[in-house]
Protein backbone atom coordinates (compact mmCIF):
# COMPACT_ATOMS: atom_id res chain seq x y z
CA UNK A 1 0.00 0.00 0.00
CA UNK A 2 1.17 3.40 -1.38
CA UNK A 3 1.25 6.20 1.37
CA UNK A 4 -1.20 8.18 -0.60
CA UNK A 5 -3.88 5.38 -0.24
CA UNK A 6 -4.03 6.54 3.23
CA UNK A 7 -7.70 7.87 3.81
CA UNK A 8 -5.98 11.18 5.55
CA UNK A 9 -3.77 11.77 2.81
CA UNK A 10 -6.21 10.80 -0.28
CA UNK A 11 -8.65 13.39 1.56
CA UNK A 12 -6.35 15.96 1.93
CA UNK A 13 -4.77 15.41 -1.57
CA UNK A 14 -8.92 15.73 -2.93
CA UNK A 15 -8.80 19.30 -0.65
CA UNK A 16 -5.34 20.60 -2.50
CA UNK A 17 -6.50 19.85 -5.96
CA UNK A 18 -9.77 21.55 -5.37
CA UNK A 19 -8.22 24.78 -3.89
CA UNK A 20 -5.76 24.09 -7.06
CA UNK A 21 -8.85 24.44 -9.44
CA UNK A 22 -10.49 27.17 -7.43
CA UNK A 23 -7.35 29.26 -8.05
CA UNK A 24 -7.89 28.98 -11.53
CA UNK A 25 -11.13 29.48 -11.69
CA UNK A 26 -10.51 33.15 -9.74
CA UNK A 27 -7.61 33.97 -11.94
CA UNK A 28 -10.15 33.29 -14.94
CA UNK A 29 -12.51 35.98 -13.25
CA UNK A 30 -9.38 38.32 -12.44
CA UNK A 31 -8.27 38.48 -15.85
CA UNK A 32 -11.69 39.29 -16.90
CA UNK A 33 -12.14 41.85 -14.42
CA UNK A 34 -12.95 44.77 -16.96
CA UNK A 35 -14.46 42.41 -19.87
CA UNK A 36 -17.90 43.51 -20.68
CA UNK A 37 -20.86 40.97 -19.94
CA UNK A 38 -18.50 38.42 -18.13
CA UNK A 39 -19.92 36.94 -15.54
CA UNK A 40 -17.75 35.40 -12.64
CA UNK A 41 -17.73 31.76 -11.27
CA UNK A 42 -16.84 29.86 -8.87
CA UNK A 43 -16.38 26.19 -7.49
CA UNK A 44 -19.26 24.46 -5.26
CA UNK A 45 -17.58 23.86 -1.82
CA UNK A 46 -16.38 20.46 -1.20
CA UNK A 47 -18.74 18.31 0.04
CA UNK A 48 -18.48 14.41 0.98
CA UNK A 49 -20.45 13.66 -2.79
CA UNK A 50 -17.39 15.15 -4.57
CA UNK A 51 -14.62 13.92 -2.23
CA UNK A 52 -16.17 10.40 -3.49
CA UNK A 53 -16.46 11.61 -7.17
CA UNK A 54 -12.94 13.58 -6.99
CA UNK A 55 -11.11 10.15 -5.72
CA UNK A 56 -12.52 8.15 -8.64
CA UNK A 57 -12.31 10.18 -11.42
CA UNK A 58 -8.77 11.68 -11.33
CA UNK A 59 -6.52 12.35 -14.31
CA UNK A 60 -7.70 10.07 -16.76
CA UNK A 61 -6.09 10.58 -20.21
CA UNK A 62 -5.73 9.10 -23.39
CA UNK A 63 -2.01 7.16 -23.92
CA UNK A 64 0.25 8.99 -26.91
CA UNK A 65 1.59 5.84 -28.68
CA UNK A 66 3.06 7.81 -31.64
CA UNK A 67 4.66 11.32 -32.04
CA UNK A 68 1.96 12.15 -34.37
CA UNK A 69 -1.04 12.18 -32.47
CA UNK A 70 -2.39 15.22 -30.22
CA UNK A 71 -1.42 15.69 -26.82
CA UNK A 72 -4.30 15.21 -24.60
CA UNK A 73 -4.41 16.70 -21.45
CA UNK A 74 -7.61 15.88 -19.13
CA UNK A 75 -10.85 17.10 -19.94
CA UNK A 76 -10.84 20.77 -19.80
CA UNK A 77 -13.01 22.62 -17.04
CA UNK A 78 -12.35 22.54 -13.54
CA UNK A 79 -11.83 18.75 -13.35
CA UNK A 80 -14.08 16.87 -11.23
CA UNK A 81 -15.60 19.60 -9.48
CA UNK A 82 -18.33 21.43 -10.30
CA UNK A 83 -18.70 25.10 -10.97
CA UNK A 84 -20.57 27.45 -10.30
CA UNK A 85 -22.26 31.29 -11.41
CA UNK A 86 -21.30 33.90 -8.47
CA UNK A 87 -24.42 35.24 -7.59
CA UNK A 88 -25.24 38.89 -8.20
CA UNK A 89 -23.11 41.67 -5.88
CA UNK A 90 -23.08 44.53 -8.81
CA UNK A 91 -22.87 44.84 -12.12
CA UNK A 92 -21.38 47.47 -14.00
CA UNK A 93 -23.31 49.21 -16.71
CA UNK A 94 -21.16 46.79 -19.34
CA UNK A 95 -22.91 43.68 -17.76
CA UNK A 96 -19.28 42.95 -16.02
CA UNK A 97 -20.25 40.81 -12.81
CA UNK A 98 -16.98 40.86 -11.35
CA UNK A 99 -16.02 42.59 -7.98
CA UNK A 100 -12.55 42.99 -7.53
CA UNK A 101 -11.88 43.36 -4.26
CA UNK A 102 -14.19 40.31 -3.63
CA UNK A 103 -12.17 38.05 -6.06
CA UNK A 104 -8.97 39.56 -4.57
CA UNK A 105 -10.48 38.39 -0.61
CA UNK A 106 -11.57 34.80 -2.05
CA UNK A 107 -7.78 34.45 -3.24
CA UNK A 108 -6.82 34.95 -0.19
CA UNK A 109 -8.80 32.88 1.58
CA UNK A 110 -8.12 30.14 -0.79
CA UNK A 111 -3.99 30.53 -0.37
CA UNK A 112 -4.66 30.69 3.40
CA UNK A 113 -7.00 27.37 3.08
CA UNK A 114 -4.46 25.85 1.35
CA UNK A 115 -1.48 26.49 3.21
CA UNK A 116 -3.26 24.53 6.54
CA UNK A 117 -4.01 21.52 4.05
CA UNK A 118 -0.20 21.52 2.94
CA UNK A 119 0.78 21.68 6.86
CA UNK A 120 -1.64 19.22 7.78
CA UNK A 121 0.05 17.00 5.17
CA UNK A 122 3.54 17.48 6.46
CA UNK A 123 2.29 16.75 9.83
CA UNK A 124 0.98 13.62 8.64
CA UNK A 125 3.99 12.89 7.04
CA UNK A 126 6.24 13.57 10.32
CA UNK A 127 3.67 11.41 11.99
CA UNK A 128 4.60 8.25 9.71
CA UNK A 129 8.40 9.33 10.20
CA UNK A 130 7.70 9.00 14.10
CA UNK A 131 6.05 5.70 13.54
CA UNK A 132 9.13 4.43 11.35
CA UNK A 133 11.45 5.63 14.18
CA UNK A 134 13.33 8.50 12.47
CA UNK A 135 11.88 11.55 14.55
CA UNK A 136 9.46 14.26 12.98
CA UNK B 1 -0.50 21.67 -13.46
CA UNK B 2 -3.73 23.39 -12.35
CA UNK B 3 -1.16 26.15 -10.71
CA UNK B 4 0.43 27.17 -13.75
CA UNK B 5 -2.50 27.04 -15.60
CA UNK B 6 -3.75 29.81 -13.09
CA UNK B 7 -0.32 31.97 -13.58
CA UNK B 8 -1.13 31.71 -17.30
CA UNK B 9 -4.51 32.91 -17.41
CA UNK B 10 -3.11 35.82 -15.12
CA UNK B 11 -0.50 36.11 -17.68
CA UNK B 12 -3.30 37.12 -20.42
CA UNK B 13 -4.88 39.40 -17.68
CA UNK B 14 -1.32 41.18 -18.00
CA UNK B 15 -0.85 41.20 -21.49
CA UNK B 16 -4.13 42.92 -21.68
CA UNK B 17 -4.16 45.46 -19.03
CA UNK B 18 -0.88 46.65 -20.54
CA UNK B 19 -2.04 46.78 -24.16
CA UNK B 20 -5.10 48.71 -22.44
CA UNK B 21 -2.06 51.15 -21.05
CA UNK B 22 -0.28 51.42 -24.24
CA UNK B 23 -3.96 52.82 -25.71
CA UNK B 24 -4.36 55.23 -22.95
CA UNK B 25 -0.38 56.48 -23.14
CA UNK B 26 -1.42 57.41 -27.31
CA UNK B 27 -4.34 59.00 -26.38
CA UNK B 28 -2.23 61.43 -23.60
CA UNK B 29 0.31 61.63 -25.84
CA UNK B 30 -1.68 62.82 -29.04
CA UNK B 31 -4.37 64.73 -26.87
CA UNK B 32 -2.58 68.05 -28.79
CA UNK B 33 -2.87 66.54 -32.53
CA UNK B 34 -4.96 68.56 -34.43
CA UNK B 35 -4.37 68.42 -38.55
CA UNK B 36 -1.89 70.58 -40.80
CA UNK B 37 -4.02 71.26 -43.30
CA UNK B 38 -7.25 73.70 -43.01
CA UNK B 39 -9.83 72.20 -41.36
CA UNK B 40 -8.35 68.58 -41.28
CA UNK B 41 -9.60 66.40 -38.64
CA UNK B 42 -7.74 66.26 -35.82
CA UNK B 43 -6.20 62.90 -33.44
CA UNK B 44 -9.29 60.67 -32.64
CA UNK B 45 -9.24 59.22 -29.46
CA UNK B 46 -8.66 55.05 -29.02
CA UNK B 47 -11.00 52.90 -26.94
CA UNK B 48 -9.58 49.70 -26.45
CA UNK B 49 -11.90 46.76 -25.89
CA UNK B 50 -11.56 43.21 -24.14
CA UNK B 51 -12.97 39.87 -25.04
CA UNK B 52 -13.11 36.52 -23.36
CA UNK B 53 -11.23 33.79 -25.22
CA UNK B 54 -11.17 30.54 -24.40
CA UNK B 55 -8.12 29.33 -24.76
CA UNK B 56 -8.50 25.44 -25.67
CA UNK B 57 -4.80 24.41 -24.60
CA UNK B 58 -5.53 25.78 -20.93
CA UNK B 59 -9.19 25.12 -20.86
CA UNK B 60 -9.58 28.02 -19.32
CA UNK B 61 -11.67 31.57 -19.86
CA UNK B 62 -8.19 33.82 -20.85
CA UNK B 63 -8.62 37.92 -21.64
CA UNK B 64 -7.66 39.32 -25.19
CA UNK B 65 -7.20 42.69 -26.25
CA UNK B 66 -9.95 42.93 -29.18
CA UNK B 67 -10.17 45.36 -31.96
CA UNK B 68 -9.38 48.74 -30.34
CA UNK B 69 -12.32 51.30 -31.68
CA UNK B 70 -12.00 55.47 -32.68
CA UNK B 71 -14.34 57.27 -30.10
CA UNK B 72 -16.49 58.87 -32.62
CA UNK B 73 -17.70 61.59 -30.49
CA UNK B 74 -17.85 65.30 -31.05
CA UNK B 75 -14.51 67.39 -30.92
CA UNK B 76 -14.21 70.95 -29.51
CA UNK B 77 -12.96 73.62 -31.40
CA UNK B 78 -10.82 76.68 -30.47
CA UNK B 79 -10.78 80.15 -32.55
CA UNK B 80 -7.39 80.12 -33.96
CA UNK B 81 -6.95 81.35 -37.21
CA UNK B 82 -3.42 81.72 -37.46
CA UNK B 83 -2.86 78.05 -37.05
CA UNK B 84 -1.97 76.18 -39.98
CA UNK B 85 -5.19 73.47 -39.28
CA UNK B 86 -7.66 76.84 -38.90
CA UNK B 87 -10.72 76.39 -41.32
CA UNK B 88 -12.21 79.37 -42.95
CA UNK B 89 -13.63 81.12 -39.85
CA UNK B 90 -10.91 80.38 -37.94
CA UNK B 91 -11.54 77.18 -36.25
CA UNK B 92 -9.29 74.80 -35.40
CA UNK B 93 -10.85 71.10 -34.17
CA UNK B 94 -8.90 69.81 -31.34
CA UNK B 95 -8.68 66.00 -30.49
CA UNK B 96 -11.24 64.50 -28.59
CA UNK B 97 -9.24 63.66 -25.29
CA UNK B 98 -9.97 64.38 -22.31
CA UNK B 99 -7.00 63.94 -20.28
CA UNK B 100 -9.04 63.30 -17.10
CA UNK B 101 -11.11 60.63 -18.64
CA UNK B 102 -7.35 58.94 -19.63
CA UNK B 103 -5.76 59.65 -16.37
CA UNK B 104 -8.93 57.73 -14.58
CA UNK B 105 -8.73 54.89 -17.35
CA UNK B 106 -5.23 54.60 -16.49
CA UNK B 107 -5.97 54.24 -12.72
CA UNK B 108 -8.28 51.50 -13.62
CA UNK B 109 -5.72 49.62 -15.55
CA UNK B 110 -3.18 49.84 -12.98
CA UNK B 111 -5.45 48.45 -10.46
CA UNK B 112 -6.72 45.85 -12.61
CA UNK B 113 -2.89 45.00 -13.22
CA UNK B 114 -1.72 44.64 -9.84
CA UNK B 115 -5.04 42.72 -9.53
CA UNK B 116 -3.15 39.89 -11.43
CA UNK B 117 -0.34 40.31 -10.53
CA UNK B 118 -1.12 39.83 -6.62
CA UNK B 119 -2.78 36.71 -7.97
CA UNK B 120 0.66 35.33 -9.38
CA UNK B 121 2.52 36.03 -6.25
CA UNK B 122 -0.54 34.17 -4.33
CA UNK B 123 -0.60 31.27 -6.53
CA UNK B 124 3.25 31.30 -6.34
CA UNK B 125 2.95 31.07 -2.63
CA UNK B 126 0.91 28.02 -2.74
CA UNK B 127 3.39 26.32 -5.14
CA UNK B 128 5.96 26.85 -2.09
CA UNK B 129 4.08 25.29 0.22
CA UNK B 130 3.56 22.37 -1.84
CA UNK B 131 7.45 22.10 -1.91
CA UNK B 132 7.80 22.21 2.01
CA UNK B 133 5.94 19.14 1.62
CA UNK B 134 8.79 17.96 0.08
CA UNK B 135 11.11 19.34 2.78
CA UNK B 136 9.12 18.41 5.76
Amino acid sequence: MAITDLPIFSALRTRMKWHEARQRVLSENIANADTPGYRGHDLKPLDFESHVKAAQVEGVTALRTDAAHFATRPPSGAGPFDTRRITDFETTPEGNRVVLEEEMMKVTANQMDYQTVATLYSRGLGLIKTAIGRGA
Amino acid sequence: MEFLRSIMVAATGLRAQSGRMRVISENLANADSTGNAPGADPYRRKIPTFKTALDRELGADTVRLGKIERDQSDSGTRYDPGHPAADAKGYVKLPNVNTMVEAMDFREAQRSYEANLNLITATRRMIDRTLDILRA
